[in-house]
Formats: structure tokens, sequence, C-alpha cells
């Protein structure tokens, strides 16, 4: 990666270091870093939190470097076991529990992140994770295993840290910088969840990076090109594709579209819903009702995606599905071709090229203006995927970018880049989502538009609506639809800080702004005292400032025990927690992501020994695995080893919440008994509105009548007006938002209705 | 650029019209708008400053923001030509992004409104009427607003649901 950058336009040159205080022991100028004199030099590492796996990288000395575990693996799972004896295990021995102890392993947990209770993501990890999602204040949501209860943030700080500690060892220094990636369709909530989770694992966050533009930073940095790029990303839960303009050292995001429900892991539903429907009708049996057979199937149809990645058929077998009660044994032996798969998931393929024609529009380009089309996440391994991609967008995707890892490398060159005096590339990025703002009628208004560069900032000017009002409820949010409910509530907020007055007369300026990492926060200020009120716009589910110093406090982050670590001659070792697992159980690791993995039958995978017995395992450069097994330890206890079940326990599989549905009735009932209570609507949140918290009025609008606010104007006295500039107030009544015309009780609106675009 | 220079370009960003603050001429193409785009970022954008005391930290994030706000606002032709029309007419220097809005979509808003004041006061009225649920009252005044603006396509579909209704 070394090359020489031109220089930048720009006068940073000419600036006078005497007069900047520049803080750290990083004084400006063209002081670089001393080579190879790592101990002294400040790093920052970048890490890809995935939702299935993580990976972890680093740029020194201008080249970077993916940071393996002591098992030589680029990436670990993205699991967490919590053990009966209080330690916590991080990453593919983790993921092993999810078998034995699946209401102690949490998997998949990058899909609650910053979820509202209600969710449908929620719902759809209730009904087929084992580990308990339960709700929490502000219709925010804990997992609860024995009687605590963490926060997402929490569970992806034990991932963070674990992926520091193998960053410690690698580099051999602390390390308390990072830049984490997130898809580039996360919303605030789930951004600033991601952030507080760097802070729980004692990072400082540098920034929230978005993983198609770290990729683009990978594939263009200091080759001083000039090229329009399609990042097309489709990771274990989520699909992202970012349209790029790279211009030498300024990487301009055009547009970024994406879906946070489509990932890798719905293509290995789709194979699992056919096993157990041929199974079904072969036996009678619904594996669906069983967990074991269930995660069994998971492993196997993760493990198919995998050998369809290098070879046209694979061999599925999976001895022992189930035992029926009458002690009979069920095995699965199949073959699967690759066009048996294509059939099975082509529609999900095709349905990110939706998504695709949106972010091109956005962008203002076509597929042919496009100069190269760059694949990220695990499933652009399939043939097939690359197939209907070159297809779609008539070129071949760009070679020699390992999917896996080009956005934690990403990454590290931006950590790399925050922490140096020199600047030697510049993030123009946008943000995924219109920001929006509550008005009458449980519409949202658009304040900042998707797919505007950031940071940016708007203000708009808002007046009371009654005499001697004494608040203003102010409600956010994000997404694409003009109705508030269609959207995620970022929060809302109460401002009372201003001089009151008569209706009309008060004048309110609230200022929305999104940062750099995407973040978005609110002030609000009275403009005849200067007097400010300012958020940080919290999910009313998130944590706030005093929780998470309590979680910092609490700091049960440090119970995760490294698996990678440095011994007492600073050589990297890793210590496979075997404790975890039963003592019949091999415990194994996938030697390189890259080792053909064919499937799946657990003989065949011990044989072509991709996946190796730790006491087999042949040395790693740079890692020596702990050998020694305690036999029985906590997790492993309940006689699991009796189950035949050992093989997914062998198995690099997929950890990711399958989104299927349980046939199972009584599950079933006592699913939606539970929900049912707990179903809120999103736009009923701080519908609340007490006494005087009163709508506000736009003072600089055009002169139409926009009504902000709550949605109980009519009980509460009618709503307050957004006033234009070139408002006249007398012009303006009645009071009736242009939207609202011919609203009242009983009129069908559908007909009326058809002029309800968002302008464009 | 020097500390004092910085905190000389936020003190007067609200004097400079986009134009002035991306250093370009009003005809400038829109390769120009994006180089300029790109020259400015490279000076302001936050990361480029993070090692900046506090206060220049500000000021420099201020007028990042307002530099992306100026490129929003002159990359698309749409949006540059409500803001030059604002200029033009002695406007502000500064334009809602999320309103820049397109010469169609403003004449849409205009549309919905009224155009002319009679117009505009008849839809009212129509409104008020519909509110109370007469619509036949509703339709009687949209045929008034439709007398000031015959060619009102949002006005003519307005009558005819309402005529819709009054039935």
């Amino acid at each position: 990666m070394g090359r020489d950058l031109p220089m930048y336009v720009g006068s940073r040159g000419e600036r006078e270091p005497t007069l900047a205080p520049w803080e750290g022991s990083a004084p400006h100028g063209r002081r670089r870093p001393q080579r190879g004199d790592a101990g002294m030099s400040e790093i920052a590492i970048g890490i890809d939190l995935g939702t299935s796996n993580s990976c972890v990288a680093v740029m020194r000395n201008g080249e970077v470097e993916v940071l393996t575990n002591a098992y030589g693996e680029a990436t670990t799972a993205s699991v967490v076991a919590f053990r009966e004896d209080g330690g916590i295990n991080v990453g593919n021995a983790a993921k092993a529990n999810i078998i034995h102890l699946p209401d102690r392993t949490v998997h998949s947990s990058k899909r609650l992140i910053g979820r509202y209770f209600f969710s449908e993501e929620v719902k759809k990890a209730q009904a087929i994770c084992s580990y308990r999602i339960v709700e929490a204040e502000n219709h925010g949501l804990r997992i609860q295993i024995d009687e605590e209860k963490f926060s997402l943030p929490e569970i992806a700080a034990m991932i963070l840290s674990e992926m520091k500690s193998i960053a410690e060892a690698r580099i051999g220094q602390p390390v308390t910088k990072a830049v984490i990636t997130v898809p580039a369709y996360f919303n605030d909530n789930q951004r600033q969840a991601t952030k507080d989770a760097g802070r729980i694992a004692g990072l400082e966050v540098l920034r929230i990076l978005n993983e198609p533009t770290a990729a683009a930073l990978s594939y263009g940095f200091g080759r001083g090109l000039s090229q329009r790029v399609a990042i097309w990303d489709l990771g274990g839960g989520t699909f992202d594709i970012s349209v790029l303009e790279i211009g030498d050292d300024v990487f301009e995001v055009l547009s970024t579209a994406g879906d946070t429900f489509l990932g890798g892991e719905d293509f290995d539903d789709r194979l699992i819903d056919l096993l157990a429907d041929e199974f079904s009708a072969r036996t009678g049996v619904n594996l669906r009702n069983d967990r074991y057979a269930l995660e069994k199937l998971k492993v196997a149809a993760e493990g198919a995606k995998k050998g369809l990645s290098l070879e046209n058929e694979v061999e599925i077998r999976i001895p022992d599905v189930i035992t029926t009660a009458n002690g009979e044994s069920h095995s699965i032996e199949r073959s699967l071709t690759s066009i048996e798969y294509a059939a099975l998931v082509n529609d999900l393929i095709q349905s990110t090229f939706k998504v695709c024609d949106e972010a091109l529009q956005q962008a203002g380009v076509v597929a042919r203006d496009l100069d190269g089309i760059i694949l990220v996440g695990g499933p652009t391994r399939l043939p097939l995927v690359r197939d209907t991609v070159r297809e779609y967008f008539q070129q071949e995707p760009r070679e020699g970018i390992d999917p896996d890892r080009v956005v934690a490398m990403g990454a590290a060159i931006h950590a790399a880049s925050l922490v140096s005096s020199d600047q030697e590339a510049y993030l123009l990025d946008v943000t995924p989502l219109s920001l929006r703002i509550g008005i009458v009628g449980d519409l949202a208004e658009c304040v900042i538009e998707r797919n505007t560069p950031v940071p940016i900032e708007q203000t708009r000017t808002f007046t009371t609506f009654k005499d001697g009002q004494e608040s203003v409820e102010i409600k956010v949010f994000q997404g694409e639809s003009q109705e508030a409910r269609d959207n995620e509530l970022l929060g809302q907020f109460s401002f009372s800080e201003f001089e009151k007055g008569a209706r009309g007369e008060v004048q309110i300026d609230v200022t929305f702004e999104i940062d750099t990492d995407g973040i978005v926060s609110v002030t609000a200020t009275d403009r005849a005292t200067g007097r400010a009120a300012s958020t940080r716009i919290t999910l009313s589910s998130g944590l706030s400032e005093n929780e998470l110093d309590a979680i910092i406090d609490e700091s049960r982050t440090d119970r995760v025990e490294p698996t990678t670590r440095v011994d007492e001659n600073n050589r990297v070792i890793g210590a496979i927690p075997l404790k975890s697992v039963p003592a019949d159980t091999p415990v194994v690791f996938e030697e390189t992501r890259a080792s053909k993995a064919r499937l799946v039958g657990d003989d065949d995978l011990i044989e072509e020994s991709e996946l190796l017995p730790l006491d087999e395992a042949p040395t790693i450069p740079d890692a020596v695995p702990a050998a020694a097994a305690p036999a029985d330890g906590p997790m492993g206890a309940g006689g699991e080893s009796t189950r035949s079940i050992s093989e997914p326990s062998r198995l690099d599989r997929s950890a990711k919440a399958a989104q299927i549905g349980s046939d199972d009735p009584e599950e079933i009932e006592a699913f939606s008994g539970n929900f049912s209570q707990n179903v809120i609507d999103p736009a009923a949140i701080g519908a609340e509105d007490e006494g005087d918290d009163l709508d506000l009025i736009d003072v600089d609008e055009d002169d139409d009548l926009d009504l902000l606010g709550g949605d109980e104007e009519e009980e509460l006295g009618g709503p307050i007006l957004e006033l234009g500039r070139d408002a006249e107030l007398a012009d303006t009544e009645p009071v009736i938002a242009n939207d609202q015309l011919f609203e009242s009780p009983g009129t069908d609106l559908s007909e009326l209705d058809d002029d309800n675009e968002e302008p464009r | 650029m020097a500390p004092t220079e910085i905190k000389a370009l936020a003190r007067i960003i609200d004097e400079l019209d986009y134009y002035q603050l991306l250093h370009l001429q009003p005809g400038a193409s829109p390769r120009d708008i994006k180089l300029a785009f790109h020259s400015t970022s490279r000076a302001f954008h936050p990361d480029a400053n993070r090692h900046l005391d506090d206060e220049l930290r500000s000021a420099v994030s201020n007028i990042a923001k307002r530099v992306t706000e100026a490129y929003q606002v002159l990359r698309d032709a749409r949006r540059r030509g409500a803001y030059d029309d604002q200029l033009q007419s002695g406007g502000g220097s500064r334009i809602r992004i999320a309103e820049a809005l397109s010469a169609g979509s403003r004449q849409d808003t205009e549309t919905r409104q009224g155009r002319t004041p009679q117009g505009r006061q008849y839809f009212n009225l129509a409104k008020l009427d519909a509110q109370r649920g007469d619509w036949a009252a509703a339709a009687r005044q949209l045929q008034t607003a439709l007398t000031f603006e015959p060619d009102n396509e949002f006005f003519k579909s307005e009558l005819k649901a309402a005529r819709a209704k009054a039935r």
C-alpha cells in the first residue's frame, strides 16, 4: 500500500504550529510516525463488527495487516457465550456452545442493536433465538442470562473487547483507539448504540465508518484513481450498495441504499426450509420443533452455502438429525447442485437489484458509467451471486479483493489516518436516510434528505401555538415515508427553556445536525434569550449517559476471557476455553478462511482436515494453542454429549438468527401472547403529551401551514403553525395542513389523498 | 489555512453565498462544483482538522457543514435553479436543502395552495367546508377557485373528489 501521495490542494502546510495546541503527542507537521518504532507511535485499529463474523486490522508502516487470532483465523465469530461460572467467551469456541447451551449463547446480536423491543427484527429473533430477549425501559431490550440482563451495546462491547485483545496480542501494545464499521444503511439509533459499545469496550471510537465506504477506501487508497465504483455488500444480515467517486485522495459517496433485513442468513433459511419440508414429507416429523435439529440444519445450510462457493454440487449429510420419541434415529442425506440452490435464493439476489436501481438513480449514474464493481461479504463468494451481479452491472466484478477482510482493512487505513498528522484520504460520506421532524397528522416532514453529504446542519424556526405555552415537544424521525409511523423514531424531547409569551411571539430555533459518523444531534434555542437545550438524539430505548457510565463502571466486559494473548515470552498464544464444552466434543477451528470448505457431514470435514481437533492442531505461525482441556467445565455439564450433536460444533457455522418461524403451536402461542402486551405503535410513543406540552409553529416556512407535533392536537386545543418566511398570519388561517385537506371523521381519504407524494 | 483565517472565515460565513464559499463563479460547471467541493473539503474536513483545539475545531466544523450544504444545493440543477432565483431576487444566502425545490415541485406546491390570492381564498374556504363535511359547499368553493385558476389540475381533482363525496 505504500505510495506517493500527491500533495493535496489546500493550505495545511502553511499552518503555524505555534498557534495550534495539537492534542496528544502528535504535533502538526510532517513528522511521520517513526517507522519500526511501533512502541512509540499511536496505534489505532479498524474493526469490522459483523453480524456473524468480525475482523480486525491495523495499518503500520504503510502496510495494512489483518490481525489473526491465535488460531490463524482472520475472522472471529460474533458470538458471546456466558458460562455458568460467570466467565464469558467470544468467538468460534463460543459459537460451539450454540448447540449445547443455546440459551446462554448470544449470536447475531448485530441484528438487534439499536432496535426497539416492538420492532419486527426483535419479533423474529424472539421466535428463533434460544436466548432470552426481554423488554427494558422505554421500549428497549436486554438479553437475559440467568438473573443478569445485558444491553445490546454491552454484548457488542464483549465482541469488540475480544477483537481488541487479538489486536493487542498481535501488535504487542495496548490499543485504545478504533474505527468501527457499520452497514451504510444503519440508522442513528444503531450507530449510536455501536459507538456506545466501543466506549464500553474501553475504546475511543475515532469514527463510525460505513462498511462500503471502508471497502472503497481499501480498494482505492493510495492508488491515485479517478473512478466511479459501486460497492455491492451482502453481509450476514444486511445488504448495502454505495456508489462512490474516487478522485485521487477524495472518496466521495454519491449515494447509498440498503436493506437491513437481507443477508446471507436468509439464503440459509431458504435451504433450511427446503430440508425441513422434505424431511417432514418423508417422515412426518417437523424438525422445526426441535431446537437441536434446527441448529444442525442451520449448520448444514451454512456449510452448503460455503461449499457451493467452490463446487457445483455439495453433499449434505446430517446423521441423526433427530431421534424421535420411539427411539428411531433419522438422518438427512442429499446432494444439492448450484442450480437447485440458485432456484432457492434467486429472488433474494434479485431483490438487491431494486435497491441498486435506487442507488444508481440517486447517484445520477447508470451501470455502464461505473468503472468497477467491488463485492463485499461472504455470500459474494457464491459463483451464482457473482454471475447475477455481473449480469446486472454488465461487467466483471473486481478480482483479488477478499470480501471478508476488505472492510476491516479500510477501517484500519482510516484509523491510521485519523491518528496520523498526515491526512492521506478524505472521506465524503452521506446520510443514508432522510431526517424528519414530526408534524401534525402523524406526518414527518423532511429536514435533511437522504444522500445529503455529511457533516450537515439545518435550522428551522418554530413558535408556540398558545398564549403562555410552557413547552414544546420535538420528535425526530429517520426514514423515507411522510407517515411518521413508517419511519424510525430517533427520539423526542420537550423544550421549555424559553421566555413565555403570547402565541406566535416566541421564536425557537431548532437545529438538526448530522456529523461525520452519521450521528444526529438536535439543539433548541430560544431566540430571545439565547438559552439552548441540546440533546444527543437518543433512542428512547437507548442507553442514557448515566446508564452508560454505570455499565462502564460495572465492567462486566472484563469477564470476557480473551482467546488470544501473549505469553511471558511475548509469543501469541491461544486459549480455547475448553471447559465450556463437553469433554467428548472435539473443539476445533477452521484453519483459514480460504481453506477448502466442502460440506458438511462431520466425517468429511475431519477427513479433509479443514477443521482440526485441537489436540491434533498443527503449529500455526505465532500461535500456540493451549492444550489442556478440563474435562467437565460448568458449561459442559448437562449430558448433551449423549445427544449425538457433536458435529455442528466442529463446523465454522453461522451463528445468525435464521428468520424462520416455529411451527410449534405452544411456542407460537407463548410468543404471540408475550408480544401482544408489548406491541407498541411507534407513532404512539410520546403521544402522551402532557398539559402544556404543545406543538410548535415553524416561523420561517413558506406560507403553507405545517403543523408540528403531537397526536392529540384536537384535545389540546389545536396544533401550532409553522410560519413561512413570507408568511402572513392573516392569510394563513384557517390552520389546516395541506395534507389534511378534507380530513374529517368518517371520510375515506384514499380517494382524495393521492397528492401526498414527497416532493423530490 | 492559518487559525486566524479560519476564525475570520467562520465569522463571516453567514454573509457568503454558496458560490463565494466554494470559490466559484456563478456560471460554474457541474465539474467545477465537484472539484471545488473536493478541494474545499480537503481544507475543512473534520478529519483533517481533528488536531485543532476546541475553538478552532468548532469553527472548522461550522465551515465544513456550510460547505456540504453549498454543494448539496449547487450540484443539483433544480436546487441550484431555485437558489439562483433566490439570490437574484435579493433573498438570503442560504436555502433549505430539503426545500430548495425544483422548479417543478415548487410549482406543484403553488398549485396545491393556489397561485392567486382569490384562488387561495376559495380553496381555503373549501377546506373549511370539507372539514365540516359539507362536500357540496366545498365543491362550490372549488368551482369558484377554478374560475381564478382554470388550469389548476390539483383544484380540478379536488373538485372531482368533493363532488363524489357530495353524492
